[in-house]
């Protein structure tokens, strides 16, 4: 879905038409957008540093969603399955392998964990795409939150968790998630480390959407029979999508360990994969551009609503302390607010905040003389 | 055996409240096409208007009569909810895709589930005084519960009900025939958005008793929504759109979780009998993907 360009701009050849930067403005534009994402913690409180790791950790963690249910049609409702495998991988291979010294001079122990991390949790993704060889629409859902039920609750809480005799969560201790000669310590660094995963993801992610596994996934996605008659193989392109899903997943799950420092199985429970879900459709479903408005939507949302209600609440409990129980449920507002952010984004706006971004793009690039009709 | 006979009939009894929970389901699939996640929300909040509303009676009168008021209120509550949601935001996605439509039920999951915990909290409320004396009583050496017991005849009852309504009134005929080819069924005068709201209340209604008497059984709290999620393995194994299959699919996803419970929890320690039904869906649907008495749809392209 590119947008319209301003009169008086053409281009010549295919592969102009094709490429990421198209014209100066939007070259410049994009250059602002990386100075400004840079810039970002010395621009703004320690505070708000974590809520943009945070949007970067859902993008990272919706790209598999979006590229599943997005591009190649096969819905998913278990992706928090993988985020956790990815996480338990990668702070297990750091904590219990023990790695010779120069990997650990060197910084490599973590880096390594994540690959291991992300095949792992593409492999384990496979096996529950397996079904999607014979089933679609609902009986997909069925089995990817069969997926969920199985790994999160039962697998990771009742064997993975019990290694080590540690109890319920792994901790990792300061120091040991090392990337090369940087320790990752501090809300800045963990901050840009993700911005670099989230433009390495996204540009993958962009390219292989428009090469040819791209197009084959889209032609799954808008009919798969029609797809298999003109020489697409569904099987092969179903469970590439299913690992390259899960390994985007554990990536995002080994880069969280980061940030939260430990890994315990109620950071994917099933709400997270409902979650993800959830942002693709409020961004847009089958748009990159979709998946990081959503996110930020989301994320965002939840934070004023968790700034307003502990606002609110400091007025309430001085002329109402009958009233002070609201502080204690601020999770089940954020449930109930994005819930109400769904529906509502699926009955009045079901293209999505991207599509939004898209109109709104061409009615300033084709201003004043709009050949289009109104605002489109 | 003695073991096995106690879990089997247990089993029985207990998937017959899961039964009446996917009759409601299978209701809103057939008539309406809507594949509902929030279903487990619903026997939540079935059970929770129940609970409170019985503290409201007891202290009027006895315990029994206060149990049968409270249940008459739930399923008024149920009915009035059902048709509300419809009519705000179901209606509205009639012929949308499957995702989207999905979603919304996921939204108002999420929407009833943050409402739930805001009202009532999230601490686990029993049904006190007991409604069911908690003495079993003994059929050939098995022990049954009284409180599984009343389940399963409240369930049967209702079961009843529900079906002799779909297959013999007026209303249900409708429904019928709305299930069977909208277009026909609109055409001869039926109205689709009737028999939407009908069976939305309906599944609100069903959903609102199973939770009560889940509620009854080990009391409440957020599990009995993941209790209330088991309807999506039943109708798997009965069918998206056989009433006889949910009801068959019902009795047997509760013998098999008691089963699972008695007989593999030595070797799984933990959550086994949560999981095993999912398990077994995951198989099920790798060989018969469209359950016992599913139809089996015809795709062209």
């Amino acid at each position: 879905m590119s947008s319209y360009l301003p009169c008086g701009t053409y281009h010549e050849s295919y592969r102009d038409e094709q490429k990421w930067w198209r014209t100066p403005f939007i070259k410049g534009k994009m250059i602002v957008m990386v100075i400004l994402l840079l810039a970002l913690p010395y621009l703004v409180s320690g505070e708000w540093v974590s809520v943009a790791y945070t949007i970067n950790y859902y993008i990272l963690a919706a790209l598999g969603v979006q590229l599943l249910i997005g591009y190649c049609g096969q819905i998913t409702l278990g992706h928090a399955a993988f985020v956790a495998v990815g996480a338990y991988c990668s702070s297990m291979m750091i904590l219990f392998i023990p790695w010779p010294q120069f990997i650990l001079d060197w910084g490599l122990a973590y880096p390594i964990s994540m690959v291991c991390a992300g095949i792992l949790a593409g492999l384990w993704s496979v096996l529950f795409g397996l079904p999607s060889a014979r089933v679609k629409g609902f009986y997909l859902i069925m089995t990817t939150m069969a997926a969920q039920w199985i790994t999160v609750p039962l697998v990771i809480t009742q064997y993975v968790s019990q290694i080590g005799g540690r109890g319920h969560y792994f901790s990792l201790p300061p120091g040991t998630i090392k990337l090369g000669p940087w320790v990752i310590d501090s809300d800045e660094k963990i901050y840009y480390f993700s911005l670099v995963l989230v433009a390495i993801c996204l540009l993958a992610m962009g390219n292989m959407v428009r090469a040819k596994i791209g197009r084959a996934w889209v032609a799954i996605r808008d009919n798969d029979i029609a797809a298999e008659t003109i020489g697409v193989n569904i099987v092969l392109y179903k469970l590439l999508a299913f690992f390259v899903a899960g390994f985007f997943a554990g990536i995002a799950g080994s880069f969280y360990i980061t940030a939260l420092s430990f890994v315990s199985p109620e950071h994917y429970e099933w709400f997270y994969s409902l979650l993800w879900v959830g942002i693709i459709l409020i961004g847009g479903v089958g748009s990159i551009q979709g998946l990081v408005f959503g996110s930020a939507f989301v994320v965002l949302v939840f934070k004023l609503l968790e700034m307003g209600v502990l606002g609110l609440s400091g007025i309430l409990m001085e002329s109402y302390p009958e009233l002070g129980f609201i502080t204690t449920k601020i999770i089940f507002f954020k449930e109930s607010a994005f819930g109400l952010a769904i529906m509502f984004f699926l009955i009045y706006e079901p293209n999505g905040l991207a599509y939004r971004y898209w109109q709104l793009k061409n009615y300033f690039n084709l201003w004043p003389f709009s050949y289009t009709g109104k605002g489109a | 055996m003695e073991l096995f006979l106690q879990l089997l009939v247990t089993g029985v009894m207990l998937g017959s409240i899961y039964a009446l929970v996917a009759l409601g389901w299978v209701l809103i699939y057939k008539c309406s096409g809507v594949l509902n996640l929030a279903m487990g929300e619903l026997t939540m909040i079935g059970g929770y208007v129940c609970l409170s509303l019985y503290i409201r009676f007891q202290t009027m009168m006895s315990i029994e009569s206060a149990f049968l008021l409270s249940l008459l209120g739930t399923l008024f509550v149920g009915l009035c909810l059902g048709l509300i949601t419809e009519r705000l935001f179901l209606r509205k996605m009639i012929g949308e895709p499957i995702l989207a439509v999905i979603m919304v039920t996921v939204g108002l999951s999420f929407f009833f589930k943050g409402m739930v915990f805001i009202v009532w909290d999230t601490d686990t409320q029993v049904f006190l005084p007991r409604v069911f004396p908690i003495e079993p009583f003994e059929v050939w050496g098995v022990a049954i519960g009284q409180v599984y017991f009343w389940s399963f005849i409240a369930s049967i009852i209702l079961m009843v009900v529900f079906v002799s309504f779909f297959k013999y009134t007026r209303w249900g005929l409708s429904m019928q025939a709305c299930a069977d080819d909208e277009m026909a069924a609109l055409s001869l005068g039926v109205s689709a958005k009737f028999v939407y709201a009908l069976a939305w209340a309906i599944a609100f209604m069903a959903a609102g008793v199973g939770g009560t008497l889940l509620g009854n059984i080990n009391g409440l709290n957020y599990s009995v929504s993941l209790l209330g999620l088991l309807v999506l393995p039943v109708v798997v194994f009965g069918g998206l759109n056989s009433i006889p299959g949910a009801i068959v699919g019902g009795i047997v996803i509760g013998i098999l979780q008691n089963l699972s419970g008695g007989y593999l929890d030595q070797y799984f320690p933990g959550g086994i009998k949560e999981i095993a039904p999912f398990v077994f869906m995951v198989f099920f649907l790798l060989f018969k993907p469209f359950g016992l008495w599913g139809w089996e749809r015809i795709e062209r392209v």
